[in-house]
């Protein structure tokens, strides 16, 4: 026999709308909303299932009172498994379906498991080993999301590691966010045991993944550069005096451009750099040497090219989300592309 | 293209036309030349770079300056 506890707010139990989102925290032994369609679809096992229905508004006005009364359930009840959700592009349930799987995961050790769109403000409370399962934005999703969340909960009652990792590798959301554990080890016995297997042709898993870039197309070489306009950009946080932007100087979330229309080239005092990955006072006395106007100009007037483009894009790369520098690449590009520049020149510090 | 000092984090990510740069920190500086000298090397670069946006590449190539 196992035990499932399920997450979920007053709509889908069926308590009512946003008038009852201060439905207090309740405990019910049996399913509810999405937890009879799940129960139907694992029909053959023999399951006791509970559900914890708190209203929304009330999950996050009073959720460490929510929180220890979920503990006190989790005591009693002992779930196997727990499940939140799914709560789709629902931003406060999709939280409190967050918060209270992390909570069950990490508090007890139990196997928690929601939905979520990728872009529910969920993902960001999301704790380590809380399985997610990808959802569309609506409802509508509803259908596939519960027969996957049924295959999953098979797969972890079952024990089945094996089809538990194709699971999360095809349907679960990859959380990029950056946990704090508890190791066996300081990690400078970890990294030197690590380098000593290397040395010795031994077996060793790095504790930092590996980014795997998505192949993307090779851009065409330029037939004929006499013709083209070219633009510069740089992760290396180059801004007007005083950046008045903001620019972050690190864990980037924005680029901006900047004009250099009739600029011969960038002069100390003008720009500076915003970035706390690299010494930038070398960057600050001559800014050509991060966005070299200088140089591009002169190739420009001896005609190696038709035009330099009239600003500069930048961003900050130091302790970004690879995620999000991609989002920025695709913007920056998107834009260099609709002012007709056929090739850029991309520093890297 | 991309000037950088890290051509093996390019190739990793898949940036396709690399050309080392020349200091982590400055990627087209030579502050040890003079300034007319450092700009004169620094076209010297950027002809490179444009002779390699120029380049067909199959994969990810880490180009001499």
């Amino acid at each position: 026999m196992a035990k499932i506890l399920h997450y979920l707010n007053q709509f889908f139990a069926g308590i009512g709308g946003e008038d009852k989102a201060g439905q207090q925290f309740l405990f019910l032994p049996k399913p509810l909303g999405p937890g009879v369609l799940l129960t139907d679809v694992l029909k053959n096992r023999d399951i006791e299932y509970g559900t914890v229905v708190c209203g929304d508004n009330y999950f996050h006005e009073n959720e460490d009172a929510v929180l220890t009364k979920l503990g006190e359930v989790m005591t009693r009840f002992a779930p196997d498994l727990f499940i939140a959700g799914p709560a789709f592009h629902a931003g406060r349930y999709g939280i409190a379906c967050a918060k209270t799987a992390s909570f069950a995961r990490e508090r007890f050790g139990v196997p928690a498991i929601t939905g979520l769109f990728e872009e529910n403000p969920g993902t960001r409370e999301i704790g380590r080993h809380v399985l997610v399962i990808q959802t569309g934005a609506s409802t509508a999703s509803m259908p596939s999301t519960l027969k996957r969340c049924a295959d999953l909960a098979a797969l972890i009652l079952n024990d089945d590691r094996d089809g538990l990792e194709a699971f999360k590798e095809e349907f679960c959301l990859k959380i990029p966010r950056r946990f704090t554990v508890q190791a066996d080890a300081p990690d400078s016995v970890r990294a030197l045991d690590m380098l000593l297997a290397k040395l010795r042709g031994g077996a060793f898993e790095s504790e930092i993944p590996r980014i795997q870039a998505a192949p993307h197309p090779i851009p065409a070489a330029i037939q004929d550069l006499s013709q083209a306009r070219l633009a510069m950009v740089t992760e290396g946080g180059l801004v007007p005096m005083g950046n008045p932007d903001r620019l972050e100087s690190s864990r980037g979330t924005k680029y901006f451009k900047y004009s250099i229309k009739e600029r011969d080239d960038l002069k100390a005092g003008e720009f500076e750099a915003m970035h706390t990955g690299y010494d930038t006072s070398t960057v600050n006395a001559d800014p050509d040497r991060l966005i070299p106007v200088d140089a591009m100009r002169r190739l420009e007037r001896e005609g190696n090219f038709a035009r330099l483009h009239d600003y500069y894009y930048v961003t900050t790369g130091t302790g970004a989300m690879p995620a999000k520098m991609q989002e920025l690449g695709v913007g920056i590009a998107e834009e260099i592309l609709a002012s007709g520049v056929n090739g850029v020149v991309l520093t890297a510090t | 293209m991309l000037i950088t000092c890290l051509p093996n984090v390019a190739t990793q990510v898949g940036a396709y036309r690399i050309m080392t740069g020349n200091k982590f920190h400055y990627p087209v500086g030579n502050p040890e030349l003079a300034p007319e000298d450092e700009t004169k090397w620094r076209a010297q670069v950027l002809s490179a770079a444009l002779k390699i946006l120029q380049t067909p590449v199959e994969s990810p190539t880490v180009f001499e300056k």
